[in-house]
């Protein structure tokens, strides 16, 4: 494979690298978000878990590996302001994606363009 | 510069598709070991909390502390169990409301790995016919260079 790289023009290497880069950081932003909509899910589901509980329900916080009694009004505005700050995180990472989308259908079709093989023009 | 033939362009493309198909793969299967492991977990679960059902206060019971390893102990609150809601954050519920939160999250757990899994085996079997096209195509330019050498 290295081989035939070898055999393409200087600039569609490096086009092809930029590519392969892009789907890296794309990659990496995806996982990124997909871990703090997870998360973010997660603190969704205790809420709405809390939300259903009596107000005076025996509430646990890990910390650690021990677990210790917290007040459920507590626990809950904890929840929100981690909800917020993970929308937050999800809002910032999308746009990072939308960007890295935008450049590599760029890349892609300029790629497509090198490569592509050239017609006669008779 | 020889001119590129359809057949090693479409060759290019089944190779980078193959391999982008591979990643995909790969990430679908750690995500079903994943979801494996959790339904593990919450059958493990499900099997205790079905167990501790059938006994009475102050049963005495042997507590795993790892390592083969176990310490006495009594079953103070047969009723009473702790369930994880996620995200750090425990709520006592009785023994029937954590039994049908159990239940609950291993059937979606299920119904989870049922579509990963379904994915999965289409990523493969785009990845066969990806590969049987590839051999074809690389028999093909084989038999066309050998006949232009002859």
């Amino acid at each position: 494979m290295s081989d035939e790289l070898s055999k393409l023009p200087p600039q569609v290497q490096e086009r092809l690298l930029r590519l392969q880069q892009l789907q890296q950081t794309l990659q990496s932003v995806l996982a990124q978000k997909q871990q703090v909509e997870m998360e973010k899910g997660e603190v969704e589901q205790a809420l709405a878990e809390l939300q259903k509980a009596a107000d005076d329900a025996v509430i646990y916080k890990a910390a650690g590996s021990l677990l210790i009694k917290a007040d459920k009004a507590k626990v809950t505005e904890e929840l929100i302001e981690k909800k917020e700050l993970l929308e937050t995180r999800s809002t910032v990472l999308a746009r990072q994606e939308e960007r890295l989308r935008g450049q590599l259908k760029e890349t892609q079709a300029k790629l497509q363009e090198d490569l592509s093989p050239v017609s006669p023009s008779a | 510069m020889a001119k590129i033939s359809a057949e090693e362009e479409e060759l290019r493309r089944l190779s980078l598709e193959m391999r982008l198909l591979e990643q995909t793969a790969e990430t679908l299967q750690q995500r079903i070991s994943m979801l494996t492991a959790a339904i593990t977990d919450l059958s493990y679960a499900q099997m205790t909390l079905e167990s501790v059902e059938k006994e009475k206060e102050n049963t005495e019971l042997l507590v795993p502390i790892g390592g083969s390893s176990y310490l006495k102990a009594k079953l103070a609150a047969p009723d009473k169990v702790v369930v994880g809601i996620g995200a750090g954050i425990s709520v006592e519920k009785t023994l029937q409301e954590a039994k049908a939160m159990v239940k609950e999250r291993l059937e979606e757990l299920e119904k989870t790995l049922n579509s990963v899994q379904q994915q999965f085996a289409q990523v493969a079997e785009r990845i066969n016919a990806d590969r049987n096209r590839a051999e074809g195509l690389v028999a093909k330019l084989r038999e066309g260079k050998a006949s232009s050498d002859v």
